[in-house]
């Protein structure tokens, strides 16, 4: 299949501050991918240097096998949202979107019919500044879907949904890529992708931490058993024996990578009693607070990576 | 490249702001030429040079033209439009001239408003007083012709400053700063400086008569010139800039 979206070495410095780092991923067509990172991750800037409207500082990125600046009508091909707050207070949504429409000589019909997809034809002819956020993530999204595009490349669009709207996003998202297109979302709330997105990009320190297909993730991270037992120190050098790490705190050791059934086994054959056996689904959100914090320690975060989120 | 102007030219006129803008001009055009043709003495409006610059209060028009400039870029970068403008025309170049085509099309329309406005004001009050005109076709053809491409003009100049600056507050300050102190001062202390100014290049342009100000050919020339430097320092600033 051919990529619809290439990362190759994407690295953007500024000044002393390394914001994205050698970043090389891709997106294939019909898939909805989760780009995930702690606020200050490089998200933002990488979204921006897929889009051309920031220059990486070495690398490249292609949309459709090519830089976005040097497609023919791009904005009829790639849709996208970086800012819920990117219109002008005193414009009308309507109007937001017809100046929107005539860059790209669509008529203005084709605002009409947008508002309407998003549910705010009767909001349309008023002017921004009375838009609640959640409207305004509607409005902007429905400038993205102005000319009808494979691609939608969306920046933290949950952001100050409530849940109904973060639901109606979640829905508005699969029946979008449901028909082969594609769609890249960013978010640092894992949680609020996770029943969307068939695959994740999960970025720390401007450097892609991992690159995935969610089911593969949840698999390789499998579950963890909870055992809570008076004698820890027995058990936990029973469970080193057979290779098995556990993480303590006080009475209570927590194993990873092994069934509660062979916990319970290895428990039985040191003779430790166990007062608690719990098998626990290791959420996605931890493994993803997991994963970045590992890069947090070894890279502690400037105050200023704040600002390039 | 149509679509572009046609784009930022409904950008100007679906906000309040450009309305504002109009509104003030045609007041303070009114407010002065009514006062000045009402209260100044006979003998004060005689003459071509008193009637012309009567005529050219209309010119008050360019400061607003150039605000509606600036503002056609800034309030972009101010409300982030700026970059789903981009996002729909990746060419930055071709943004920034559509802008600049569209700032020449909106001060057309304010100094039509403004110049026919004073000139149609001071007419009535001249006549009315009874003095008569002193203009001949000429005159009026340069104060018409001459004040409309002068304003225009003034409105491409605000684009262009307005994208060299992008912050909105720098560059509306600097503009006002730039008409009413710096111009002001050079004119006044040293006129052969002062006359190359925008602003006084664009009075020259009117068929204005102050001592010192070019004439109107050269007032244009110099004009256009501030519009082409401007405009091409915008173009490059834009080109080279990332966008936040």
């Amino acid at each position: 299949m051919t990529a619809v979206v290439v990362a190759e070495s994407l690295t953007k410095r500024f000044g002393s501050l390394l914001a994205v780092d050698d970043l090389s991923f891709t997106l294939v067509p019909g898939t909805i991918t989760g780009f995930l990172g702690p606020n200050g991750a490089g998200k933002t800037t990488t979204l921006r240097m897929l889009l051309g409207l920031a220059e990486p500082t070495s690398g490249r990125a292609l949309v459709l096998g090519k830089p976005y600046t040097q497609l023919e009508a791009p904005a009829l091909r790639v849709g996208a949202v970086l800012e819920a707050t990117d219109f002008h207070p005193g414009r009308s949504g309507r109007d937001h979107l017809c100046t929107l429409a005539r860059a790209v000589s669509l008529p203005n019909s084709r605002a009409d019919e947008v508002l309407k997809s998003v549910e705010l034809q009767t909001a349309g002819r008023r002017r921004v500044k009375g838009y609640s956020l959640g409207m305004r993530q509607r409005l902007g999204l429905a400038g993205a879907l102005l000319g009808d595009p494979e691609l939608l490349i969306l920046d933290e669009p949950a952001n100050g949904l409530d849940p109904e709207g973060v639901r109606w996003l979640r829905d508005f998202l699969r029946a979008f890529a449901s028909a082969g297109r594609t769609v890249l979302v960013s978010s640092h709330v894992l949680a609020e992708v996770a029943q969307t997105v068939n695959q994740v990009l999960i970025i720390n320190h401007g450097r892609l931490v991992i690159e995935s297909p969610l089911q593969e993730l949840t698999r390789r991270i499998g579950g963890t058993v909870r055992v809570r037992t008076p004698r820890p120190d027995q058990l936990e050098q029973a469970l080193a024996r057979e290779q098995l790490e556990a993480t303590r705190d006080d009475h209570t050791l927590i194993v990873r990578g092994a069934e509660s059934d062979r916990v319970g086994d290895i428990a039985f054959a040191a003779g430790v009693p166990v007062h608690e056996l719990v098998t626990e689904g290791s959420s996605l959100e931890e493994v993803f607070l997991e994963l970045t914090s590992q890069g947090a320690t070894a890279k502690p975060p400037t105050p200023t990576s704040e600002r390039i989120a | 490249m149509i679509s572009q102007i046609n784009a930022e030219l409904l950008k100007v006129r679906s906000t309040r702001t450009t309305l504002g803008l109009v509104c003030g001009m045609l007041v303070l055009t009114l407010l002065i030429v009514i006062l000045s043709g009402l209260l100044t003495h006979e003998s004060g409006l005689l003459s071509k040079r008193d009637q012309i610059n009567l005529f050219a209060t209309g010119g008050v028009s360019l400061i607003f033209a150039a605000l509606a400039g600036v503002l056609l870029i800034t309030s972009e970068y101010r409300y982030g439009t700026i970059r789903s403008t981009f996002l729909f025309t990746p060419s930055r170049s071709r943004v920034v001239q559509a802008k600049l085509a569209a700032g020449l099309i909106t001060g057309v329309g304010f100094g039509v408003a403004a110049v026919g406005l004073s000139l149609g004001i001071g007419s009535i009050i001249l006549s009315a007083r009874g003095i008569p005109s002193s203009l001949d076709t000429g005159d009026v053809l340069l104060l018409l012709f001459g004040g409309v491409a002068g304003v225009s003009l003034r409105g491409a100049v605000g684009v262009g400053l307005g994208a060299i600056l992008r912050n909105q507050v720098a560059a509306v300050i600097t503009l006002l700063a730039w008409d009413f102190v710096i111009n002001g001062l050079l004119f006044g202390l040293a006129p052969s400086v002062g006359r190359f100014m925008p602003t006084t290049a664009a009075d020259a342009l009117m068929g204005e008569k102050t001592d010192h100000l070019l004439a109107p050919a050269a007032g244009g020339a110099v004009l256009l010139a501030w519009t082409l430097v401007l405009a091409a320092a915008g173009v490059a600033t834009t080109l080279r800039t990332d966008v936040a």
